[in-house]
């Protein structure tokens, strides 16, 4: 028995998605928060937790206590995740279980979201060099953006396993057709592999359309316990399993393609929910890049080690196969605010919610990925439970 | 150009562990530490040997050799244009003969000719008056 095993979602909502100007991170974190709150079936006065994270576009301190105050809350415990990527709200959830069990709170408010774009044109964003770590013996050789870390990765699977750019732009195709089924997507006009090859090259060998976007945007879920959330009377998200691994911070430091912790995250995830990949209906992977998909594919043991190019050229990612990945369009075409959108749309597909990309009959949803460059893994895996 | 000119990050010189991986490069040396306990060569330098975290360490001249680990040409200034006189340029990273990876630029290297595994050596770029970084291009 885990605290993990008590542990629901009942509540998810994001707001609008784009370029946003005049609404603050903290106004975008609000708004995405009160909508949960609802969409959970409870009040203000119901919350006594705030789990929360900034952003890295403007990073704020002691950022849960400026949720918690911004909206009148006067919780217990007020507390900042940063694990980067899917592991900050996996964190999140994780605490929360720790203080439910420990009587600590009853429901929790988990609330992120940044104005990525409009904070770079009020030129008020983080300094560069800041987020990727490195500032000694990375930053001043020009590795300063999370993608030219990709980028190096990309290269040398591409070198390793004959993967190829097309295989990547397949990527980038599916993810904008889940996109185009999803009204509150960013980017919603379908693309074609030609488009992928002709956008302009970023860092060699990813391209424009390999690259997730950057959005003004907020997302926010509840959690509670599993007896409250029946009580709440709708299908809900149960954690069925949860694994992490953290292997290195730059991307100097990260061990060969064939020992990341993506395998060893989602193995101790699976083993805990006593589940493999293959039994996932949904399949959530942080895009930072497209090539996280590929690595992504090949952790979750959906295709082999090196098999993640042709697995997405095949036609396997997209909604109607056996298991589709990031059906709300992932970052590479729905939004990029913290990668929070891919347990919200993991709790949706589970709920029944998801409308047009909506996988009949969904009962586990996997969500999975990392933060920095390949350097923090976490695996959630979800369960649909019924009232 | 000065330091405040370029608005390029800069390591801390002024820290303490780190300063003779500096010093060697204005020398035109690229040198790291080697455990004293368990032997492990090390980047970047750090207090303690990630490998056993034995604090005592001699600083060891690399060959200056290696091998293209990955590399990424960039075709982005980032952020602002503080790259933007530099693109497109190299970012590789290099496993030295010695064992351990360092990222660093790639220049006089035809772009066309970059493979992973190829051979290339250290060489070294005068950043400013006060900052000399290694640098990678590729063997003869």
């Amino acid at each position: 028995m885990s605290v993990l095993d008590d542990i629901a979602v009942v509540g998810v909502a994001e707001t609008e998605i784009g370029k946003l100007p005049g609404r603050s991170a903290i106004q975008l974190q609000a708004e995405a928060a009160v909508a949960a709150v609802a969409d959970a079936g409870l009040a203000k006065a119901d919350i006594d937790a705030v789990f929360s994270f900034s952003g890295y576009s403007q990073a704020m301190m002691l950022h849960a206590a400026r949720v918690a105050e911004y909206l009148g809350l006067r919780p217990e415990l007020a507390v900042v995740t940063d694990v980067g990527g899917p592991g900050t709200h996996h964190a999140a959830l994780l605490n929360a279980a720790a203080a439910i069990d420990a009587g600590m709170c009853t429901a929790a408010l988990c609330a992120y979201g940044e104005n990525g774009i409009s904070i770079r044109r009020a030129g008020r964003g983080r300094a560069p060099g800041t987020l990727t770590g490195g500032e000694d013996f990375e930053a001043p050789y020009g590795q300063i953006a999370m993608i030219t870390g990709y980028a190096l990765f990309a290269q040398r699977h591409m070198h390793l396993y004959g993967t190829t750019s097309e295989q990547l732009g397949a990527v980038a195709v599916a993810s904008r057709h889940h996109a185009s089924l999803n009204d509150n997507a960013h980017k919603r006009h379908p693309i074609t592999l030609a488009d992928h090859q002709a956008s302009p090259m970023i860092s060699s060998p990813l391209r424009r359309l390999d690259c997730s976007l950057i959005s003004d945007a907020g997302g926010a879920f509840v959690v509670t316990s599993v007896d409250r959330a029946r009580a709440l009377g709708r299908p809900f998200a149960r954690v069925l399993g949860y694994g992490a691994a953290v292997t290195h911070h730059i991307p100097s430091q990260a061990p060969d393609l064939d020992s990341l912790g993506g395998p060893t995250a989602a193995a101790r995830a699976f083993e805990r929910a006593g589940l493999r990949g293959a039994d996932a209906d949904a399949v959530y992977i942080h895009d930072a890049c497209t090539f996280s998909v590929v690595a992504g594919v090949e952790a979750l043991g959906l295709c082999g080690p090196g098999e993640g190019g042709p697995y997405a050229a095949s036609g396997a990612l997209g909604l109607g196969s056996a298991h589709p990945v990031n059906l709300h369009g992932g970052m590479l075409s729905h939004g990029h605010a913290g990668g929070v959108f891919h347990l919200l749309d993991a709790v949706r597909q589970l709920r029944g919610a998801a409308g047009r990309r909506q996988v009949e009959g969904a009962e586990v949803a996997v969500v999975h990925g990392n933060g920095g460059v390949f350097s923090a893994f976490s695996t959630m895996v979800l369960g649909r439970e019924d009232p | 150009m000065s330091p405040a000119e370029s608005g390029k990050p800069r390591p801390d010189l002024g820290d303490a562990v780190a300063a003779p991986y500096w010093e060697a490069a204005r020398r035109g040396e690229l040198a790291l530490p080697r455990c004293d306990a368990c032997g492990l060569v090390f980047a970047y330098p750090r207090r303690f040997c990630p490998g056993c975290w034995c604090g005592e360490r001699t600083w060891q001249t690399m060959g200056g050799g290696g091998r293209l680990w990955s590399f990424t040409e960039v075709h982005v200034a980032f952020y602002d244009d503080t790259w933007a006189g530099d693109v497109p340029y190299v970012v590789a990273v290099v496993e030295l003969d010695e064992g351990p990876r360092l990222l660093a630029n790639l220049i006089d290297s035809d772009p066309a000719r970059l493979r992973i595994g190829a051979r290339v050596r250290v060489t070294f770029v005068d950043r400013d008056e006060n900052l000399t970084l290694p640098a990678f291009k590729l063997a003869p």
